[in-house]
């Protein structure tokens, strides 16, 4: 398949993924319970007339189907809408928590990328109390809860040692990594502990193929083997893994953010959610969808890379 | 998020201690071992903190979540207020120990009771430059009234018939009928005054992130940015030149998580942060060396609002029964930290704004001693009720939970079953007002206040009608009408003192504790406003820096 028909085709699944979404997401919504009243009207409540006229004002007892096609329409005219709590257009509030989460994220992905691929490589090479090590590190990481991380870190590096700053994003560049750094850590810790067990897997599978017992039987020299015929093989695993990891740290990241004081998409998703913010959740749940989906394309391009025989869209 | 709360504590059951004094610097050491007792002397809650010295650059002020919006007529809480407090101006302006003065009005006439004559302060500007004029003030109370008003305040303005400008420098305000609320709820965000121009160019947008908020005040908007930081400049063209705030900008973080929050004061990451509740992390805070901790004079309270009209709450007995069987002095001590009053009345001290000896005599026949005996008693005259009460908690809030179940215990220790619900923060605001979000349920909690020290002002909720009416109890109407109405503070003092009595055997709400602000500085700053005023007025203004 050509890039440009892969990539039409990739566009066309995502419309298609977005409208089911959208539709399933408003449809919870709506049938959950709570209204976004307390919101509007604000903690001391409102006159029955005032409760009319703002349930009349954000259509808030029109059926499903006219408000889901009202932000449908909107949405064609590129209006993300306004949220009813913030009182300002979505596209502002996304677009300022988009940067932290990008961020965050990216951060987050370097860091289970290095520390998952090494660890695991390192435990499959070396073996023995190597690999013990690094396996039952890799539980804990795994079974630790993120939260517990998270407040661990601020306790030993914040707090205590003083390296870090407590929360917040910071004022832009490397502040930002600074201040970043500690919950990008708590976030990458299961996914890097996942990431290593399946890469030592990986590796311990492709070193006992043939090809590599070839290699290593005509005297070509270690570290080539392990460079170009083992890791280069294991990649297609952990390209899949790390994909779909970083895809779901995007909205995964609700608890770090939390504990961390930042402001994500996450977060926004969650408290939208609870708030019955329709054009907030709807625009948040758009963007995941994206990213998801944006994050899958660019693996499989990465597949091509790794392994010339795998063409784009193929099902191998 | 919704914020009122109340305690019952009578003069006579005040414990007296060496805490919280006014101004009090010196944070309680806690022991080896655990948490330091608190126990706080009513009497002697601190209003001011010892002035900053030294100009500072930036202090770093922490909410405990981010503004909605800070268009006075939506500030309604305790982030939005904190920060519009040094924002825009009032009517009348909120003193450190609680009482009223003169604010952006010179001067305030009252004709008869129904009509009220403002003269506006001479030389006053907003951050643009341009003067305030009778205008801008007619407008920012006229954007209040009528049906279709979005003010969170309209409760106020309910008997405004109208406002207009009388003179170059008056406003008058006609009532329909007589409201001693209304005056009174024009020293808090209810009387702020914004610029007509500004609102009406800001549409929508005013008051938001990208919105031209314009008031008067000591301090203007710098840069709001959505979702990480709002920061604050000095005005440095402020009207009242004899007021000279040290410190230039105040940016406000919005770190919702409470051991986040701390942590973040204890580094110094954080220079400070009010507390309306005592934070779980309190005794880490006291330990540190790097904070000071002081308990202010405060209106708000902890309190116990029944729901249901034909639940067990419903029956009056079982509710009497109920408050007698709450050990008032256990709950204070360990829900929150000792950092809170046993409340016997829904109305505590602080509030006691005029004729303070009527309201101290009239408190001295309630107590919060329990009595299982006579709570059994009642019970059982109530035909022993076997429906389970169910309460509703906020989620994630310790104080909720813990004191749930202290009334489980309570009510299990008389025969009643108490049960509860963990309702999501974000929809707890909820029950306030949307019968939906009642229905299975008995009672929720609640901090509250009043906007200024008038007992009445959280009395009036048991008129019938008021929003905050929920079982129907209408025992008290003809009397909170007629106190609506008397502007003699003596025979005011008297009908408030007897709407008390029956509020608190009726107890259409359950009176749990009273809560004093708790404020965190770091060491590097001092000279922030401790008590309840910090909602409603400059508590930035005498803030400075220590050395």
């Amino acid at each position: 398949m050509s890039f440009s028909a892969y990539i039409l085709k990739r566009i066309g699944g995502l419309l298609l993924v977005l409208l089911v979404t959208s539709f399933l997401v408003f449809g919870l919504l709506y049938l959950a319970p709570g209204s976004p009243l307390a919101f509007i009207l604000g903690p001391r409540g409102g006159t029955p007339a005032q409760i009319a006229a703002v349930t009349q004002q954000y259509h808030l007892n029109d059926p499903f189907i006219v408000r889901y096609f009202a932000w449908l329409g909107d949405l064609f005219r590129g209006n993300l809408g306004d949220s009813i709590v913030y009182r300002q257009p979505v596209s502002d509030l996304l677009f300022s928590r988009a940067g932290t989460t990008t961020a965050l994220v990216s951060l987050a992905a370097v860091i289970i990328a290095v520390v998952g691929i090494l660890a695991g490589t390192f435990a499959a090479l070396r073996g023995g109390w190597v690999d013990q090590v690094v396996s039952t590190l890799a539980a804990i990481g795994l079974s630790t809860p993120v939260f517990v991380v998270g407040v661990a870190l601020i306790s030993l590096f914040a707090v205590g040692l003083g390296w870090f700053p407590t929360f917040g994003v910071g004022s832009g560049g490397f502040d930002t990594i600074w201040h970043l750094f500690l919950p990008a850590v708590a976030l990458s810790v299961a996914s890097a502990a996942y990431l290593a067990r399946i890469t030592r897997t990986a590796v311990n599978e492709e070193r006992t193929r043939e090809h590599v017992q070839t290699a290593t039987v005509r005297g070509l020299s270690p570290r080539l083997i392990v460079r170009r015929h083992v890791l280069r093989n294991a990649l297609i695993p952990i390209t899949t893994v790390l994909g779909l990891t970083i895809a779901t740290l995007i909205a995964g990241a609700v608890v770090v953010e939390n504990v961390f004081a930042l402001d994500g998409l996450g977060s926004l998703l969650v408290k939208a959610i609870l708030q019955r913010d329709f054009a907030v959740v709807q625009a948040v749940v758009l963007v995941l969808v994206v990213a998801f989906v944006v994050v899958n394309a660019i693996v499989d391009v990465l597949y091509t890379f790794i392994d010339p025989r795998i063409s784009l869209g193929s099902k191998q | 998020m919704v914020s009122r709360k109340k305690a019952a504590g009578t003069a006579a059951v005040l414990t007296v201690a060496a805490l919280a004094l006014a101004g009090c610097s010196g944070a309680a050491k806690g022991g080896a071992s655990g948490p330091a007792e608190l126990s706080l002397d009513l009497n002697n809650l601190a209003t001011t903190t010892p002035a900053g010295t030294t100009p500072v650059d930036n202090v770093k002020w922490n909410l405990p979540y981010e503004p909605s919006s800070i268009d006075p007529i939506f500030t309604w809480n305790y982030a939005e207020n904190t920060v519009d407090a040094s924002l825009c101006e009032s009517l009348m302006r909120m003193k450190p120990d609680l009482s009223q003065e003169p604010g952006l009005a010179s001067k305030v006439e009252t004709q008869d009771d129904k009509t009220v004559i403002y003269t506006i302060r001479d030389g006053v500007k907003f951050w643009d430059g341009k003067p305030m004029t009778a205008e801008d003030v007619a407008f920012s109370i006229q954007r209040q009234t009528g049906s279709s008003t979005k003010s969170y305040w309209a409760d106020y303005f309910k008997n405004v018939a109208s406002v207009a400008v009388t003179g170059a420098n008056q406003v008058t305000v006609k009532l329909s009928k007589a409201d001693v609320l209304f005056t009174q709820a024009m020293g808090s965000a209810a009387g702020a005054i914004v610029e007509k121009a500004a609102v009406e160019s800001g549409g929508q947008a005013f008051g938001t992130p990208k919105g031209n908020l314009q008031c008067t005040g000591p301090y203007k908007v710098g840069k709001w940015d959505s979702g990480k930081s709002l920061t604050m400049e000095r005005n440095d063209a402020y009207w009242n030149t004899a007021v000279k705030p040290l410190v230039k900008q105040v940016t406000f973080s919005f770190i919702a998580d409470e051991s986040t929050a701390i942590n973040a004061l204890r580094t110094g990451d954080v220079d400070g942060q009010f507390f309306y509740l005592p934070p779980a992390g309190l005794s880490q805070l006291q330990k540190s060396d790097n904070v000071t901790t002081t308990f202010g004079k405060s209106f708000v309270f902890w309190t116990l609002a029944p729901l249901n009209k034909d639940g067990a709450l419903g029956d009056e007995k079982i509710r009497q029964a109920l408050s007698l069987a709450i050990d008032r002095p256990a709950l204070t001590k360990v829900v929150f930290q000792g950092a809170a009053i046993p409340a016997p009345t829904i109305a505590g001290p602080a509030m006691w704004g005029y004729q303070q000896d009527t309201f101290a005599e009239a408190a001295k026949k309630y107590g919060t001693d329990p009595n299982i005996e006579k709570a059994k008693q009642l019970v059982q005259e109530a035909g022993s009720p076997k429906t389970p009460i169910v309460l509703a908690v906020q989620g994630s809030s310790a104080v909720h939970e813990q004191t749930a179940s202290a009334i489980q215990a309570a009510g299990q220790a008389i025969g009643l079953n108490v049960q509860t619900k963990v309702i999501p923060v974000e929809q707890f605001g909820n029950i306030y007002f949307d019968p939906a979000a009642r229905k299975g349920l008995d009672g929720f909690f609640t901090t509250n206040y009043s906007d200024f020290a008038d007992p009445l002002n959280v009395y009036a909720f048991f008129q019938t009608g008021n929003s905050h009416d929920y079982i129907g109890w209408n025992t008290a109407d003809d009397q909170i009408t007629k106190a609506l109405a008397t502007s003699n503070e003596a025979d005011r003092a008297k009908l408030v003192t007897d709407i008390q009595d029956k509020v608190t055997t009726g107890l259409p709400w359950i009176p749990l504790a009273y809560e004093p602000t708790t404020l965190i500085q770091n060491k590097r700053i001092s000279g922030a406003v401790p008590s309840f005023s910090y909602l409603y007025a400059p508590w930035a203004v005498t803030m400075g820096g220590t050395k």
